[in-house]
């Protein structure tokens, strides 16, 4: 029907097989690895730990993906929406935590101080900006001037 | 739409006119179906990865709010038995990949040797993870208001954990629960394969589902893959 | 995975040159509850989910009904919380999402790709019964104790909330499943089932429109699926995960919640989009204006939509830098929608415009879907929203898209597909005077909370300031003239199917695949012979008298 746009037009299924020895050979790449990454884990690098360790987990992965799960003789669009599924995992990372870094950050100018960087400060917990209460209780003035300097 | 050929005609264009006992009716080519199985699976990855990765970015981001509560709290897994755990894990995925390889080949006593190889991996990693747990449940290591490590009673080497670190447990028991939960779903789908195998049901022609069940098992190895370091490992 | 193996079948065996309703195709009822016909799924999920819009609609007038006058009108403050929740929470999950894949999807995709059915029968009938598994578990809620948390479940309410909200989370979290096994059956028959010449640029824009949102559904249901299930686990074991006082984020589930619940959206608009590129090409008898600009943009809107999730957070204690950031990416889901609507006026205009019940239908959505979505950009201005959000402004918004939008597009291709899927025409008159109450009480119900909003009428309040009566009264009439419009509609319906004519393979002279080279029913198989596609589905220009107007397959044979 559609995707009949490749060599063999008989019909019938075409999968690579891989060599035992190949296999083999990827297993004990596997293996190296988490070696490595056991080691690396018995020294300190500082922030860098989880960077270093998600770096080898993604070469891990990467073979897994590309060799065990037939990737690299695959159509290139599995590859792709497998891909896909990490980028989007990074784009949901990726503004989440850019809000929880970013919280309790506040433009002292305005008026508004909202929560501190945990959410348990919610309730009561925050230290409120005096300008803050001053608007507060001035409505009228404090509303409609939001950045005084 | 404005041709349009006899189904006969159709079907002598797609195969030779013959159509194998295990070609659904609306597939005109074993190939087509094979593409079919596999691009599902591969769309079922994409989902699961979404799946897991939503606990991986809550963890992420817990263990960035409290860096040293997960420090001290992740020293208490056991980081051996974690590493077995992924060497067994990897093994099983070689297992696995080398089942499709003799189903691809038509050799069917090596397939069965293969799956059943992987399944008491599957078996084994379950095992192991039984151990981990109850000495976590032993420890009092549970998560929110079952956890019970802050208690004098419970010191580790004179030590209690902080209260706090019942998140680092909350989370590690919905990762690894999870994942475990895939592992038993992973190990009916090759038990079934199994038994479709030993009933001769597959040939270098049609291994659609033993090389569907080894995706999900390469992928149920692939989230490990990630877990283990970054829950066992990183300090 | 299920893969299809077609093992030996006995006498049982459907006649798949049988028309697809009549009993050679599947005998009783065992032939509708195990079958794997994507017709009589696809019919099983319309009378599914019309049976939840029904009920979601009494909710509705429930509370539109206490809200008539200040203070108790007919129930308590306590029942009033789990009406406007059950309402909110029937609609998404157990109507707008699954209706228009699951119903129309169902039954026209596959007849638009030229093929005998969906990529996977088996997992398409699962995905029907997860439905009914998880819509039981919401049942059970409503009767355990009912849910008052809003549909969203925000925490910490919903992990405090003495309700029964483990269930209905649960329900939910089942529901998603569905859906996400549709969505994954669609993606595979479009990529791998669609006839001989039918490549990508001429696929039907429904087919697009389906496409997009099943990528939706698959990359953003499981997070859904993780969110609630954390949310259960929360409330049963005490995890902790949202609750502050051990160290959790309740803000942070609200992140979960909206990665979904925003793409969300847009799987329940696009699929109403979808539905109505395909009344406007029919029922103005032209090619469609910007093809590929409308294909296109249900994708932007796809990925787009992924990267805005936080509009719905801004007073929430997100950061004001995440606020700030999120409302300027929110700027960019207009776009495609514009472009959309320029299209589909560009489509109208000089076209030969036919104003059946589908295309007024079509109309409507057009007219409300834009007030809908550029409302949407107020909302979406971040110092607006400061004073919009939790108001009635918001609840018209989400009303003129969701309702406005997608049930108007709904109704719509249930009407333009009636006679294809039940073989049956219906009374154009009867269910024109049903959409003209439709339209007006629509309009009267929700119009009216713009002002309401703008002026301060917080949503979810059970009581209100005596300035804000005769809006609510305005609003409340409004919910039964929609109930008159239904009703008028599915009485149109059922005689319909009692006594309605017998209809013509294409009774509006529709150039789509789903009208050529099909009966009315369809028969089992849809196509008697494979058909090769030679054209695109909008190509008036390209079809011979015939094929528009008479020549059916049925004449031929004769
Ligand atoms: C043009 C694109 C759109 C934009 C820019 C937009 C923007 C927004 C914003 C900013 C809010 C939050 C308002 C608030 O809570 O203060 C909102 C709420 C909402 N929108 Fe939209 N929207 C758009 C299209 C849609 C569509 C197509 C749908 C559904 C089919 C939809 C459904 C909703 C719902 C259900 C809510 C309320 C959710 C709740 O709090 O319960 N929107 N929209
Ligand atoms: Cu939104």
């Amino acid at each position: 029907m559609s995707d009949h746009a490749h060599a063999h037009d008989d019909g019938k299924v075409h999968a690579h097989v891989s060599s035992f020895f190949f296999l083999c050979a990827i297993f004990t790449a596997l293996i190296g690895l988490t070696v490595i990454t056991v080691a690396a884990s018995r020294f300190d690098f500082g922030s860098a730990n989880t960077i270093i360790a998600v770096l080898i987990a993604t070469v891990k992965a990467t073979l897994v993906a590309t060799f065990f799960m037939h990737l690299k003789y695959d159509k290139g669009f599995h590859a792709l929406i497998f891909i896909m599924s990490f980028v989007f995992l990074g784009v949901m990372l990726g503004l989440s935590s850019e809000d929880v870094d970013s919280r309790g950050r506040v433009d002292t100018s305005s008026t508004v101080r909202i929560l501190e960087r945990r959410g348990e400060q919610a309730p009561g917990g925050f230290v409120p900006d005096p300008r803050g209460v001053q608007a507060r209780e001035h409505p009228t003035s404090g509303a409609s001037q939001p950045a005084h300097h | 739409m404005a041709s349009a050929h006899a189904d006969s005609e159709h079907a002598e264009h797609a195969g030779h006119g013959d159509h194998p006992p295990y070609l659904a009716h609306h597939f005109d080519t074993p190939e087509q179906q094979f593409d079919s199985a596999k691009l599902g699976m591969w769309v079922f990855i994409v989902t699961e990865i979404l799946m897991f990765g939503g606990l991986f970015v809550a963890y992420l981001i817990y263990k960035g709010q409290e860096p040293a509560i997960f420090i001290e709290a992740h020293n208490r897994l056991d980081w051996k038995m974690g590493s077995v755990n992924t060497i067994v894990l990897l093994f099983s995925s070689l297992t696995a990949a080398l089942a499709v390889r003799s189903s691809q080949l038509g050799k069917k006593n090596e397939t069965t040797m293969w799956l059943t190889i992987t399944i008491l991996c599957a078996l084994a990693f379950l095992g192991i993870k039984y151990v981990e747990y109850s000495h976590k449940f032993h420890d009092g290591l549970l998560p929110g208001r079952f956890f019970t490590a802050h208690l004098p009673e419970h010191a580790h080497n004179g030590h209690v954990l902080p209260q706090r670190a019942s998140m680092f447990f909350a989370l590690y028991f919905m990762m690894t629960g999870l994942h475990g939960l895939h592992v038993v779903i992973g190990m009916s789908i090759l038990g079934w394969v199994l038994v479709r195998n030993h009933r001769g049901q597959f040939s270098p022609e049609y291994f659609t589902p033993v090389e569907i069940g080894a995706l999900y098992w390469h992928l149920v190895d692939l989230v490990w893959i990630y877990l283990f370091p970054l829950v066992y490992l990183v300090g | 995975m299920a893969t299809e193996v077609a093992g030996a079948h006995g006498h049982d065996e459907p006649d798949h040159l049988a028309p697809y309703l009549s009993p050679e195709a599947g005998r009783g009822i065992k032939g509708w509850l195990l079958t794997l016909d994507h017709k009589r799924i696809g019919l099983m999920y319309l009378v599914s989910t019309l049976l939840a819009f029904f009920m979601g609609g009494v909710f509705a007038l429930l509370v539109r009904l206490e809200l008539f006058a200040p203070g108790r009108t007919i129930m308590s403050a306590e029942y009033y919380n789990r009406a406007f929740t059950l309402h909110g929470a029937i609609m998404v999950f157990l109507f707008i999402i699954p209706a228009v894949p699951g119903a129309l999807g169902n039954f026209v995709l596959p007849i638009m790709l030229g093929t005998k059915d969906v990529a996977f029968p088996r997992l398409n009938l699962l995905s029907f019964y997860v439905y009914l598994f998880g819509a039981t578990f919401a049942l059970y809620s409503i009767i355990s104790g009912s849910v008052d948390t809003g549909w969203t479940f925000y925490t910490p309410y919903s992990t405090t909330s003495n309700t029964s909200v483990v269930s209905m989370v649960l329900g939910a979290f089942i529901l998603g499943f569905s859906s996400i096994l549709t969505g994954l059956n669609f993606i595979v028959t479009i990529h791998k089932l669609r006839a001989p010449g039918l490549h990508w640029k001429r696929l039907p824009l429904f087919v697009w429109g389906t496409y997009a949102t099943s990528i939706i559904q698959v990359l953003a249901t499981p997070v859904l699926a993780i969110t609630l299930l954390l949310l259960a686990a929360e409330r049963t074991f005490g995890l902790g995960i949202f609750d502050p006082a051990l160290g959790g984020d309740p803000i942070l589930f609200q992140h979960f919640f909206w990665f979904y619940s925003h793409p969300a959206v847009y799987i329940m608009i696009v699929p109403g989009m979808a539905v109505a590129s395909e009344l406007f090409a029919t029922f103005s008898r032209r090619a469609i204006f910007g093809y590929f600009a409308i294909a296109m943009s249900s994708l932007g809107l796809a990925l787009v939509g992924f990267l805005v999730w936080g509009h719905h957070m801004y007073t929430s204690g997100q950061s004001e830098f995440a606020t700030t950031l999120f409302a300027a990416l929110t700027m960019l889901v207009a776009i495609p929608s514009g472009v959309k609507v320029f299209n589909w006026t560009a489509t109208l205009y000089k076209g030969s415009i036919v104003l059946t019940t589908p295309m007024l239908y079509a109309l409507s959505f057009l007219i409300l879907f834009t007030i809908g979505g550029l409302t949407g950009l107020f909302v979406g201005a971040l110092s607006v929203d400061i004073h919009l959000h939790d108001t009635y402004f918001v609840v018209a918004h989400f009303h003129y898209v969701m309702m406005g939008g997608t049930v108007m597009a709904f109704v719509g291709g249930i009407l333009y597909w009636w006679p294809k899927m039940t073989g049956k025409l219906y009374d154009e008159s009867l269910a024109k005077k049903g959409w003209f109450f439709v339209f007006v009480g629509f309009n009267t119900t929700f119009l009216i909370q713009f002002i309401m909003g703008s002026k301060g009428m917080p949503r979810r309040y059970y009581d209100y300031l005596p300035q804000f009566e005769t809006y609510h009264k305005i609003s409340t009439v409004g919910s039964w003239l929609l109930l008159v419009g239904f009703l008028l509609t599915a009485w149109a319906l059922i005689k319909s199917i009692r006594s309605g004519e017998k209809s013509p393979p294409n009774p509006w002279g529709s150039a789509g695949f789903e009208w050529q080279g099909t009966e009315s029913p369809p028969v089992m198989q849809n196509f008697r012979v494979t058909p090769t596609i030679t054209r695109g589905p909008y190509d008036y220009h390209l079809c011979s008298d015939e094929e528009l107007f008479d020549g059916f397959p049925e004449d031929a044979e004769k």
